[in-house]
C-alpha cells in the first residue's frame, strides 16, 4: 500500500502538482514534447523561422485584440477610428505599428521558413502532410493579410479590395455573380468591410490556430528534417535515442530565445524608426480615406503579394493572367510529388537543382520588385522573362530532379562544435 | 571532469536566471503600452472638459439637468428661507455635517454649495446609482407632512434634502456628491472648474 | 467675423515673422532643380513647430481643417501655455478641446474654388514633406488659370497662391530643348528658372524658413507621437540588444556539451 502511494507520488509529484497531473497530463506533455523530443543537432540559421513565425502569430493576436477594442468598423467610421488610435489612445500608435509591421514581418519569416524547406527537401516523404498544412497556413495568411489591409479603409485599402475581388470575375460562368456575392454590394462597400472584419478578427485566426496546431502535431509525428537531409531516427544509439539528435529542451528552447532576441531587435528598429519602411509597410496612399472616384497612381498590392501580381500582369489576357496567378500559388502544393530526387538536401544534390533553385530565387525576388512597378515597357518584358523562370522551377522539376547526379549522403550529420 | 561540470552548472544557472530576469523585465515593459491603452483617451478627457451653464433663465422651482463626465448634474435655485430651514432637520440626517460625503472644500458648509441660492449636485443616488426624482414641495402625501423638500430615489427609496444630504432610514448611507464648479459671473456657472476667474473660459 | 479676426492676426503677425524668422542655410535653391528640393525640417524643433502652428492658423485654417488634431493637444505637445494658446491661436468660437476645423463651408468652397480644400491632418504622410515644401516654393503667374497662378509641383491645382504676399510674385521662364517626337525633330519648352516680378514681405531666406516651419508643423500634425516614438525606440533597441547578448551567452553555455 505504502509503496504504491510512494510510487504514485514519485510519478505525479506532490501537492498541487500531483492534483493537477491527475487531472491534466501537464508533466507528461512537457516531458514528451520537450524533453523526450529529439531534434537534429545540426540546425542552422534557417531553422529559427518556425519558432519566429509562432512568435509573430502571438504578437499579431495580442496587438490585434487590442486594436479591436478601439477600432470602429464601418465605411464612415473606420478611417477616423484608426486615427483615433494613432493620436488619442495612449500608446495606440505603438499597438497599430506593431500590428501593421507585424504583418509584413510575418511574411518575411514565413517566406524564409518555406525557403528552408525547399533547400533541404523538408517537404519530401514522410513530411508531405506537414508541408501541405504549411501551405494551407500560407493561404490562410494571405487571406488574413488581404482582409486586414482593407480594414483601415484608406484609399489603397479600397482599391486593393476592388482589384483583387475583381479577379474572381474571371472564373467562367459564376465569376460575376460570385464577385457581387463576395462584396455584398454593387461595389466594394460597407457590407464588404464589415464581413472582412469578422473574417479577419474571428474566423481566419481560428482557422490559423487550428492549422498551426495540426502543423506542429504533424511535425512531432515525423520529427524535424535537417540541413543534411538525414533521417536521424534511422540511426539510434544504445539508449534508443537518435545519435544525431538532442532533446528539444533545453537546447533548442535556449537557442530559439536567442533567435527571438535578434528578431525583436530588428523588428523594434523598424517599428520605432522606420515604420513605413520606404512606403512598403504602410503606403502613402492609405493615409487618404477611401475614394471610389480616385484610384491611387501608382497602384500595387503589399510587397508580399507583388510576385504573384507581377505574374498576373505579365499576360495581356485577364483570364489567363488570373489562372497563372492561381497556378503560381498552387504549384508549391505539388513539390513533394514533383521532386523525385533520392536525396533531400541541396548539399547532396547535383547542378540541375542548384541551378533551378537559384534561378527561382532570382525570379521570385525580381517579380516581387516588378510587381511594385507600373506595368509598362521594359518592366512587362522583364516580368514575362521572370515568370517563365518562376514556372520553370516547378514545371521542370519532375525531370531534372531525376537527372541530377547526386552525391552520397553521409551517415552522420555535419556538425561543428 | 566533475569540477568542470560543477563550474558549468553554476554559470549555467546564473545565465539562465539573468536571461529570465531580463525577459521578465522586458515582458513588464512590453505589457505597459497595452495596459495603458485602457486608460482614458484624449477624446474622453476632451469630453470631460468643463461645461458652461447659463443661469439667467433658471427660476425658483425649476431644475436643470446637465451631463458632465458622463454624470447627471442637478442645478436649481433655493430661497434664503429654504436654506435657513436646512438646519432644522439635522437630527433626521445620517451625515448633517457632510463629514463622510464627497464634495469640494467650498461645499463643506450648511448649504453644501458656494452660494446659498444655487444648488449643484451630482444626481446619482449614493446607494446603487439611480437618478433621484425631485420632490421640492414640502409636506407630501407620500413622504409625510414634515417633508422639507428634496429628492426621493425611485429605485430603493433613499431620500435626500435640498442640500443633497441623506435622511435616516434610507438605503443610501452618504450624502449626494457635489462636483467641482465655480462662477464665472453672477449668471454663469462652470461645472468642472474650481476657479473660473483666473483660467480662460471653457 | 472670424475672417476679420484672421486678417487682423495675420497683419499683426506678419511683421513679427520678419523679426522671428530664422536665417536659413545658404540657399543654393537657384542652382538646385526644384524637383530635388528637400524640406530639411526637424520635428523635434519646438520653436519651429510653434511658428508653424501660428503660420497654419493664420494662413491655412481659413480654408483647411485639421480634423484629427485638437487645439489643446497641439498646444500641449508644442509647449504653448493654454492661456496663450487660447488668446492667440484658438478661434473665438472654438473650445480648447475642439478639433482644428475651418469655418469655410464645403459648398462655398466648391462654388468658389471648384473643389473642397482637403483636410491637412495627414497630408504630410500621404504626400511627403518634400512634396509640400516644393508646393509652397513653386507657385508662378499663369494668366490662363482662374486663380491666375499655377504650380510646378501640382500642375493645375485649385488652390490660389495664398502666400504671395509673403513670398512675392514670380513668373516661370522656359527654355527651348531639342527633342524627337515620332521620328520628327521638334522643340519643347522646359522650365528653366523663376523670375521675381514683385517682392513680398519676406526675403528669400525668410520665406524659405517660413515654408520650412509650416511644413514642419504639417509633419508633426501627421503623426504627433513621432518624436516620442524615436526616443522610446532608442531604449527599446538597447534593451533588446542587452537581452540578446545575455541570451546568447546562455545558449553558448548550454551548447558546450553538444558534440
Amino acid at each position: 500500500m505504502a509503496s504504491n502511494d510512494a510510487a504514485a507520488q514519485v510519478k505525479n509529484g506532490t501537492g498541487f502538482r500531483a492534483w493537477l497531473n491527475q487531472r491534466l497530463p501537464v508533466d507528461k506533455f512537457v516531458s514528451e514534447q520537450l524533453l523526450e523530443y529529439y531534434a537534429p543537432k545540426n540546425f542552422n540559421i534557417w531553422y529559427f523561422f518556425g519558432s519566429l513565425a509562432l512568435l509573430v502569430l502571438v504578437m499579431q493576436l495580442v496587438s490585434g485584440i487590442f486594436l479591436t477594442m478601439f477600432y470602429k468598423v464601418g465605411d464612415t467610421t473606420a478611417f477616423d477610428s484608426v486615427e483615433f488610435i494613432m493620436r488619442e489612445v495612449h500608446f495606440g500608435w505603438l499597438i497599430r505599428y506593431l500590428h501593421a509591421i507585424g504583418a509584413s514581418a510575418f511574411f518575411v519569416v514565413v517566406y524564409l521558413h518555406m525557403y528552408r524547406a525547399m533547400m533541404y527537401g523538408s517537404y519530401k516523404a514522410p513530411r508531405e502532410l506537414l508541408w501541405l498544412f504549411g501551405m494551407f497556413i500560407y493561404l490562410a495568411l494571405m487571406a488574413e493579410a488581404f482582409m486586414g489591409y482593407v480594414l483601415p479603409w484608406g484609399n489603397m485599402s479600397y482599391w486593393a479590395a476592388t482589384v483583387i475581388i475583381n479577379l474572381f470575375s474571371t472564373i467562367p460562368v459564376i465569376g460575376p455573380g460570385l464577385v457581387e456575392w463576395i462584396r455584398g454590394d454593387y461595389g466594394v462597400a460597407d457590407a464588404t468591410l464589415n464581413r472582412f472584419f469578422s473574417l479577419h478578427v474571428v474566423a481566419i485566426p481560428l482557422v490559423l490556430l487550428l492549422l498551426v496546431a495540426l502543423h506542429l502535431v504533424a511535425l512531432r509525428q515525423v520529427g524535424s528534417n535537417n540541413p543534411d537531409g538525414i533521417e536521424i531516427k534511422e540511426n539510434k544509439g544504445s539508449d534508443g535515442k537518435p545519435v544525431d539528435g538532442i532533446p528539444f529542451h533545453p537546447y533548442y528552447t535556449v537557442k530559439d530565445i536567442v533567435g527571438v532576441g535578434f528578431f525583436l531587435t530588428l523588428f523594434a528598429v523598424v517599428v520605432f524608426f522606420v515604420p513605413t519602411f520606404g512606403n512598403l509597410f504602410l503606403e502613402e496612399a492609405n493615409f487618404e480615406p477611401a475614394n471610389p472616384l480616385s484610384t491611387p497612381d501608382p497602384i500595387a498590392p503589399s510587397w508580399y503579394f507583388t510576385p504573384y501580381y507581377a505574374i498576373l500582369r505579365a499576360v495581356p489576357n485577364q483570364r489567363v493572367g488570373a489562372l497563372l496567378l492561381l497556378i503560381a500559388v498552387l504549384a508549391f502544393f505539388f513539390l513533394p510529388w514533383l521532386d523525385r530526387s533520392p536525396v533531400k538536401s541541396i548539399r547532396y544534390r547535383g547542378w540541375w537543382f542548384k541551378l533551378f533553385l537559384a534561378e527561382f530565387t532570382v525570379s521570385f525576388l525580381a517579380l516581387m520588385y516588378l510587381g511594385l512597378k507600373p506595368a509598362t515597357g521594359g518592366y512587362v518584358i522583364a516580368a514575362r522573362v521572370f515568370s517563365i523562370g518562376y514556372f520553370a522551377f516547378f514545371g521542370g522539376m519532375y525531370w531534372y530532379s531525376k537527372w541530377d547526379r547526386v552525391k552520397p549522403v553521409p551517415q552522420r550529420v555535419r556538425f561543428h562544435d | 571532469m566533475a569540477d568542470q561540470d560543477a563550474v558549468d552548472l553554476d554559470r549555467r544557472k546564473f545565465l539562465t536566471v539573468a536571461t529570465g530576469a531580463t525577459a521578465a523585465v522586458g515582458a513588464a515593459f512590453a505589457a505597459t503600452p497595452f495596459v495603458a491603452s485602457w486608460s482614458l483617451s484624449e477624446r474622453a478627457h476632451a469630453f470631460g472638459a468643463p461645461i458652461t451653464v447659463d443661469l439667467s433663465k433658471l427660476e425658483l422651482g425649476m431644475m436643470l439637468t446637465y451631463v458632465w463626465r458622463k454624470q447627471p448634474i442637478y442645478i436649481f435655485r433655493r430661497t434664503p428661507e429654504t436654506v435657513a430651514k436646512l438646519a432644522a432637520h439635522d437630527s433626521q440626517l445620517k451625515d448633517p455635517k457632510s463629514t463622510e460625503s464627497d464634495q469640494p472644500t467650498y461645499a463643506v458648509n450648511e448649504m453644501r454649495a458656494r452660494r446659498a441660492d444655487v444648488a449643484v449636485l451630482i444626481a446619482t443616488c449614493t446607494h446603487l446609482g439611480c437618478l433621484p426624482k425631485q420632490r421640492f414641495e414640502s409636506g407630501d402625501v407620500e413622504l409625510g407632512a414634515d417633508w422639507p423638500g428634496g429628492f426621493r430615489c425611485p429605485c430603493h427609496g433613499s431620500r435626500f434634502d435640498l442640500a443633497g444630504r441623506v435622511f435616516n432610514g434610507s438605503p443610501a448611507s452618504v450624502n449626494l456628491r457635489v462636483p467641482p464648479y465655480s462662477f464665472q459671473n453672477d449668471n454663469t456657472l462652470i461645472i468642472g472648474l474650481d476657479d473660473a476667474t483666473t483660467q480662460g473660459a471653457a | 467675423m472670424t475672417k476679420s479676426i484672421l486678417l487682423a492676426l495675420s497683419l499683426v503677425s506678419a511683421p513679427l515673422l520678419l523679426v522671428a524668422a530664422e536665417p536659413a542655410a545658404p540657399s543654393a535653391a537657384e542652382a538646385v532643380s526644384w524637383q530635388d528640393l528637400h524640406a530639411g525640417n526637424e520635428v523635434a524643433n519646438l520653436s519651429s513647430l510653434q511658428r508653424g502652428a501660428r503660420d497654419f492658423t493664420n494662413y491655412c485654417l481659413g480654408c483647411h481643417s485639421m480634423k484629427y488634431l485638437r487645439w489643446s493637444r497641439m498646444c500641449t505637445d508644442l509647449s504653448i501655455p493654454s492661456a496663450e494658446c487660447a488668446a492667440n491661436l484658438i478661434p473665438a468660437d472654438a473650445k480648447p478641446a475642439d478639433y482644428m476645423l475651418t469655418n469655410l463651408r464645403g459648398e462655398d468652397a466648391v462654388a468658389w474654388f471648384g473643389k473642397e480644400p482637403p483636410d491637412l491632418s495627414l497630408i504630410a504622410r500621404s504626400r511627403s514633406v518634400d512634396y509640400l515644401y516644393r508646393l509652397f516654393k513653386t507657385f508662378y503667374v499663369d494668366p490662363s488659370r482662374p486663380t491666375r497662378t499655377n504650380n510646378l509641383a501640382l500642375d493645375g491645382l485649385a488652390m490660389p497662391a495664398v502666400l504671395s504676399a509673403l513670398e512675392g510674385v514670380k513668373v516661370a521662364v522656359y527654355r527651348n530643348v531639342d527633342d524627337v517626337v515620332d521620328g520628327k525633330p521638334t522643340v519643347r519648352k522646359v522650365f528653366d528658372h523663376f523670375t521675381s516680378v514683385a517682392p513680398g514681405q519676406l526675403n528669400a531666406e525668410q520665406y524659405d524658413a517660413f515654408v520650412r516651419d509650416t511644413v514642419n508643423f504639417l509633419d508633426y500634425a501627421g503623426e504627433p507621437a513621432q518624436v516620442d516614438r524615436r526616443n522610446m525606440g532608442v531604449w527599446v533597441v538597447l534593451f533588446l540588444l542587452v537581452f540578446t547578448a545575455i541570451a546568447w551567452l546562455m545558449k553558448k553555455e548550454y551548447w558546450k556539451e553538444v558534440h
